[in-house]
């Protein structure tokens, strides 16, 4: 099924890093956001939103049937299809960062 | 899958001499213990694999004092047509919220810097949820837990314990081509914090009754930015990450993460002497906020690991391995496979 040109909702698979999380959305805004999207669904599935520290993490969904990082901007309804997977993926540091 | 809280928890403060400080709302993160409990049931064949059944925060009320005073919470998780399946947790685990709210005390000047206090543990009847309107219709749709049949006994043949193996941890075997090429990477990189991603597979020996971990190799993490105190894994590193573990094709999922801890860098920096250096705490089986915070993040699953080979000064390049244990990232033993693996 090609891009929902008058479809307001459409369904999608969202996982978190490891695979062994994954939810199913049937009703994606296609007016919304994929940030939007993406804080949303930290909650649903229980992802942190914060670092040790208690700053914002930053996660990028991954397309998977196009292989690419999504922008937070970019529109549901531009970017995806109905059906389409995508994977939140975090930027965050390991380490000693209070030394 | 959502917790459900029939009840809030609150800690309230006292001074020494028992005069009241303030209740706070409890705001932590019970994923961890949540998580625990689903494996631990699964790992004993008390609760399916597949990833069904609401599961529930309960006060456990203090024996003498009784409601609304606890001395730890239980997790209950249902399962459709059978008993529910449960664990519970002491109110010890609400220590770090309760010194954090002493911070704030400190700084608040109702508490001294340095002045002792107690804390105690109190849960009260949540008001029902109003109804939900608008928002996204999610379900769940995790797959089960892919473990296959092995023989735990044959692993344990060709392996070497590594450090204190906890007959409650599920067991985890690591092949030594793995750990080599951690150590190689470690020294490779000298100075800078590097790392890669485990992967492997999830074994149950229906004879014993338990599932184990074997990693079998280790994709090393690219795309990062390192120092000698931060290794940064990027959006760039998972799909690197998940690429490879495309290629490999070989039935693998992730068990964890490994990185590595440049402690004679940390220590040059810090002029610490060698006896200093012996006895500091950084210099093994240390694992920070940080590095909990990447397996909170990428491998929140209870079977998920994590491997930190600490480069000292004074010795030659040890392992340390952390896991979730009853709720809490510890330091937990392993062993060391000889031989090939079911990756090779």
């Amino acid at each position: 099924m090609g891009k929902p040109e008058a479809t307001l909702e459409i369904p999608l698979e969202i996982s978190d890093i490891s695979g062994q999380k994954v939810f199913s959305v049937s009703n994606a805004p296609t007016g919304n956001t994929v940030g939007e999207l993406v804080h949303e669904m930290l909650g649903k599935m229980s992802l942190p939103r914060n670092d040790a520290s208690g700053a914002p993490l930053t996660y990028q969904a991954r397309l998977e049937r196009e292989g690419r990082h999504l922008n937070a901007s970019e529109r549901i309804g531009d970017a995806l299809e109905y059906g389409d997977k995508l994977t939140l993926q975090p930027n965050i540091d390991a380490g000693l960062l209070r030394f | 899958m959502t917790l459900n809280f029939p009840h809030f928890f609150a800690v309230a403060l006292f001074r020494e001499d028992g005069t009241t400080l303030g209740t706070v709302p409890v705001h932590r993160d019970w994923e961890p213990a949540h998580e625990w409990t689903r494996f631990h049931h699964q790992r004993r064949g008390e609760l399916s694999l597949e990833e069904n059944g609401v599961a529930s925060v309960l006060p456990l009320w203090e024996h003498t004092l009784g409601e609304p005073y606890c001395r730890g919470y239980r997790i209950r998780i249902a399962q459709p047509g059978q008993r529910p399946v449960q664990s519970d947790f002491p109110s010890t685990q609400f220590r770090e919220f309760a010194s954090a709210v002493a911070s704030v005390f400190v700084e608040d000047k109702k508490l001294r810097e340095g002045e002792r206090y107690t804390y105690v543990v109190v849960a009260h009847p949540a008001p029902p949820e109003a109804p939900k309107s608008g928002g996204l219709s999610v379900s769940n749709a995790s797959p089960c837990v892919p473990v296959q049949a092995a023989s735990l006994q044959d692993y344990l043949a060709r392996a070497t314990p590594i450090g204190i193996v906890d007959c409650e941890d599920m067991p985890v075997f690591v092949a030594r081509q793995v750990l080599a090429e951690v150590e190689e990477r470690t020294h490779a990189e000298e100075g800078i914090e590097t790392g890669g991603v485990l992967i492997g597979m999830l074994w149950r020996d229906e004879g014993v009754g338990d599932i184990f971990g074997e990693v079998t190799a280790q994709i090393p993490a690219e795309h990062t930015s390192g120092s000698n105190v931060k290794l940064t894994f990027t959006p760039q590193t998972w799909a690197a990450a998940d690429s490879a573990l495309r290629l490999r094709n070989r039935g693998e999922i992730y068990l964890g993460y490994w990185h590595s801890h440049p402690v004679r860098a940390w220590c040059k920096s810090k002029a610490c002497t060698p006896e200093q250096q012996r006895a500091c705490h950084l210099a093994k089986d240390f694992f920070s906020a940080d590095d909990e915070a990447v397996m909170r993040a990428a491998f929140p699953r209870a079977y998920s690991i994590a491997i930190v080979a600490n480069d000292t000064a004074f010795t030659d390049l040890t392992f340390s391995m952390f896991g979730n244990r009853e709720g809490i990232t510890q330091p937990r033993g392993f062993y060391v496979l000889e031989g090939s693996t079911s990756g090779t």
